[in-house]
C-alpha cells in the first residue's frame, strides 16, 4: 500500500477547554474558566505533577479570554526564566495574566520581586491572575514571602492525576477531536503497554494519528504494536 | 461577523507556532487597524524587541497574503490600544495610550473601596493598630504623623491603610489621597528621571493631602529613591499632610534604609500587627463567609483557623477554596467536606511542622543548640526556649503530650502541660515574650 504523506499543517490538539478531560478536576477547571471570563475568583493557583494539565488549562484560559474580547497573556517561567523580568513590565494592562511554572524562578530575587509588583498592580486594576506550579505556593521555595502569600490569596487547586478510566476518557476525547476513532480495547492496550503519564500518552496518540493517516489504516492493536516497537 | 485582519493573522499563525508562543508573544499584542497599516501595541520594550526579532517579518508576510489589495504594513510599538467595546471583532482607529512615557500616579489614588474599618475584624493582635488607624483617618495630618504599621505578610496592614484612605476621602471627597506600593514609587521615579519629568513627579507627591506607601522595606538599598522620598516626606510633614507607611518589620530593623529615614519614621506612631489568635481567625472566617453569602459552620471555621496559621490572606485563600468547591458541587460545607477540599494545604502543614522542625527553628531563633532543648539543663536561657518549643509542638502538631515529652529528652507529659501553661501566662505578661512566640509561630507556618 502506498504511503500518503500527511499535510504539514495537520490538526493539533489545541490547548482549549474542549480538549481537556476534567475528570476529578472539574471544580478547578470551572474556577479557571470563570477567571478567564472575569467572573468568580480573580486569583487562582493550580498545582500538580507534570502532565496533570496545568499548562493546558492556563493556555486554554488565554484562548477563551481572547475569544471573549478580554486581553490575556501567559508566561511559562520554566522556559522563560532566562529572560529578564522586564518582559512582564506593564502586564497589568491585561485583563488576565497567566504565570505557569512559578517554581521555575524560585530563589531568583529579581523575578520574585517583579511578579510581586505585577500581582499588586494587576489586582489594583481589577485584573485576574492565574498561576501554576509544581506544589502549593508555600512549598515552591520562594524567598519572597509576600509573593508566596499572594499566590495563596485565592483558591489553590491540586490537579489530581486521572485513574485508568479517566485516562481512557481523556485519550478518547483527544482522538475524537482529531477525527480518530479510538476503540476501547486499543485504549486499554495503550494503558497496559505504554508509559501511563498523559504527556506520553498524548504524544503516542499523535504518532498513531500520523501513522493511521499516512498508512490509511484504522487504529487497531496491530498498528499500535508496530508503532510501539518501531 | 467578519474577523479582523489581526484575528485572521492569529488564526494563520496557529498552524505555525506553539500554543505557548501564541499566548506569550502574539495574542497579547493589541491591534489597531488603520488604512494600509496594522498597528500592534506591546506592553514594553523587551516584548517589542522579541517580537520584532522572531515574528514580525512573518506577520508582515501574512498580512499581505491576507489583504493583497491593501498591502498593509505591520508596525509594532510600545503602548496599549484604547479598549474597544468587547467582544466586537472590529477594532476602531482609537488612539493608543502610551505606556512608555512617564506615568504619573496623579489623580489615581488606587484605593480599594472594599477595605474599610467596618470589615476589619479586630482582635488582640491588631486592636491597637486599628484604633490608631481610625484616629489618623478622622484627623489626618494631626493625630499621628507619620503613622507606621509593621508586621508580617498578609496580616492586614494594607487593609488598614486602604481603610484610612477611604475614610479620609469619605470625610473629605476633595482630598488628594495617593496610595501606592513602594515598588511603584520607585518605578515612577525611575521613569520620571528617564523622561526628564522629575519636577512633575516631585510636585505631585509633595502636593497630596495623604501619602500612603505600602511595603517600604523595598526602598532598602535604593539610595536615590530614599533621597527623594526623604524630601517628599519632610515637605508633607511640614505642611501637616498625612504620611502612612507599612513595612514587614520594625523600621530600625530594615537593612539598607538610611538612618535619617528610620529616625523620622519614629516621629509619629509606630504600631505592630501580629498574627491573629485563633478566635480572631475564626471571626475573620465567619465574617468573610457571611460577606460571600455562605453559611459556614463554626466547627469548619475552627478547623481552617487552627490549621492555617500563617496569615490572614492565606486563611481567606483556604476559605475561598472551600467555597469554590461547595459552589461547584452544590454540597453543604461540612467538616469532612472542608478537610477534603483543603487536603493538600493541610498535608503540607503537617509535613512542614514536626517536633524536629520546631526544635531546629526555636534553637536557631534563641541561638542555642538543639541538644540544649533536649538536655536536663534548667538554666533560664534554655528552659524558656524549651517551654516555647513544647507549646508550639502542642499547638502545631497532632502529637500527644507524652510524644512531645519524649521528643524533648524523654520528659513526662505533665512537664509539657506545665510548659504550655507557663507560656500562656508569660505571653500575657511580657510583650517581648509574646512577640518571640508569634515570630516563631509565623516562621513555622509560613
Amino acid at each position: 500500500m502506498g504511503v500518503q504523506l500527511p499535510l504539514g499543517v495537520g490538526l493539533t490538539d489545541g490547548a482549549v477547554f474542549a480538549t481537556f478531560h476534567a475528570g476529578p478536576n472539574a471544580a478547578a477547571v470551572q474556577a479557571v474558566r470563570d477567571a478567564a471570563a472575569g467572573r468568580g475568583e480573580p486569583v487562582v493557583f493550580l498545582h500538580g505533577a507534570a502532565g496533570a494539565g496545568r499548562t493546558h488549562l492556563l493556555q486554554a484560559a488565554c484562548v477563551e479570554a481572547e475569544q471573549a474580547g478580554r486581553r490575556a497573556a501567559l508566561l511559562p517561567l520554566h522556559r522563560c526564566a532566562a529572560l529578564p523580568p522586564q518582559v512582564i513590565e506593564n502586564w497589568e494592562q491585561y485583563d488576565l495574566v497567566c504565570i505557569d511554572d512559578v517554581d521555575g524562578i524560585a530563589g531568583d530575587a529579581g523575578w520574585e520581586r517583579a511578579l510581586f509588583v505585577l500581582f499588586n498592580a494587576l489586582r489594583a486594576r481589577g485584573g485576574c491572575w492565574l498561576a501554576a506550579g509544581a506544589n502549593v505556593p508555600g512549598a515552591l521555595g520562594l524567598t519572597l514571602p509576600d509573593l508566596a502569600s499572594r499566590l495563596a490569596a485565592g483558591p489553590v487547586f491540586r490537579l489530581q492525576p486521572l485513574d485508568d478510566d479517566g485516562r481512557l476518557a481523556a485519550l478518547a476525547l483527544r482522538a475524537r477531536r482529531r477525527g480518530l476513532e479510538l476503540p476501547d480495547e486499543v485504549g486499554r492496550y495503550l494503558l497496559k503497554h505504554a508509559p501511563r503519564d498523559m504527556v506520553s500518552l498524548y504524544g503516542l496518540l499523535e504518532r498513531l494519528d500520523h501513522a493511521s493517516l499516512s498508512q490509511q489504516r484504522r487504529l487497531t492493536i496491530p498498528l499500535v504494536k508496530e508503532i510501539l516497537n518501531a | 461577523m467578519d474577523a479582523t485582519l489581526w484575528q485572521r493573522c492569529i488564526r494563520r499563525l496557529e498552524g505555525e507556532l506553539s500554543e505557548q508562543q501564541l499566548n506569550t508573544w502574539i495574542r497579547p499584542l493589541q491591534a489597531v487597524e488603520e488604512p494600509q497599516v496594522l498597528r500592534l501595541y506591546a506592553p514594553n520594550r523587551f516584548v517589542v524587541d522579541w517580537v520584532s526579532e522572531h515574528f514580525l517579518e512573518r506577520l508582515g508576510e501574512i498580512a499581505i497574503e491576507l489583504e493583497p489589495a491593501e498591502t498593509p504594513k505591520v508596525v509594532l510599538e510600545i503602548g496599549a490600544a484604547a479598549r474597544a467595546a468587547p467582544p466586537t471583532p472590529v477594532l476602531n482607529g482609537s488612539r493608543p495610550t502610551p505606556t512608555s512615557g512617564p506615568r504619573m500616579s496623579a489623580g489615581a489614588t488606587r484605593l480599594d473601596p472594599r477595605f474599610s474599618f467596618e470589615n476589619f475584624v479586630e482582635g488582640k493582635s491588631n486592636q491597637l493598630a486599628r484604633a490608631a488607624a481610625q484616629q489618623v483617618a478622622e484627623n489626618p495630618g494631626h493625630a499621628y504623623n507619620p503613622f507606621f504599621i509593621y508586621g508580617g505578610v498578609g496580616l492586614g496592614k494594607t487593609h488598614l491603610m486602604h481603610a484610612i484612605g477611604n475614610t479620609i476621602l469619605r470625610r473629605n471627597p476633595q482630598a488628594k489621597v495617593a496610595y501606592l506600593n513602594s515598588e511603584r514609587f520607585v518605578a515612577d521615579m525611575v521613569k520620571a528621571l528617564q523622561h526628564n519629568t522629575i519636577n512633575e513627579f516631585k510636585r505631585f507627591y509633595r502636593s497630596v493631602d495623604a501619602l500612603l506607601i505600602d511595603d517600604i522595606q523595598f526602598f532598602a538599598g535604593k539610595d536615590r529613591t530614599q533621597e527623594e522620598f526623604f524630601h517628599t516626606f519632610n515637605a508633607l510633614l511640614e505642611a501637616h499632610h498625612q504620611v502612612i507607611l507599612t513595612c514587614d518589620r520594625y523600621p530600625k530593623e530594615v537593612n539598607g534604609l538610611e538612618e535619617r529615614l528610620k529616625s523620622r519614621f519614629g516621629w509619629g506612631l509606630t504600631v505592630a500587627i501580629g498574627p491573629p489568635e485563633l478566635e480572631t481567625s475564626v471571626a475573620i472566617l465567619m465574617s468573610k463567609a457571611s460577606d460571600a453569602g455562605v453559611v459556614l459552620p463554626h466547627e469548619v471555621a475552627f478547623l481552617i483557623a487552627k490549621r492555617i496559621r500563617s496569615n490572614v490572606r492565606e486563611l481567606e485563600g483556604a476559605l475561598r477554596r472551600v467555597i469554590a468547591n461547595a459552589n461547584f458541587t452544590g454540597q453543604p460545607i461540612t467538616l469532612e467536606f472542608a478537610r477534603e477540599a483543603l487536603r493538600d494545604l493541610l498535608a503540607l502543614q503537617d509535613r512542614l511542622v514536626t517536633i524536629d522542625n520546631i526544635q531546629k527553628t526555636v534553637a536557631e531563633y534563641f541561638k542555642i543548640r538543639i541538644s540544649d532543648l533536649q538536655s536536663k539543663s534548667r538554666s533560664r536561657s534554655v528552659t524558656r526556649p524549651r517551654q516555647i518549643a513544647m507549646a508550639l509542638a502542642k499547638e502545631l502538631t497532632s502529637h500527644s503530650l507524652p510524644e512531645i515529652g519524649e521528643g524533648f529528652g524523654g520528659r513526662d507529659h505533665t512537664t509539657v502541660l506545665h510548659a504550655c501553661r507557663k507560656v500562656k501566662e508569660l505571653r500575657e505578661q511580657d510583650l517581648r515574650f509574646d512577640e518571640d512566640y508569634l515570630n516563631l509561630l509565623r516562621t513555622l507556618t509560613t
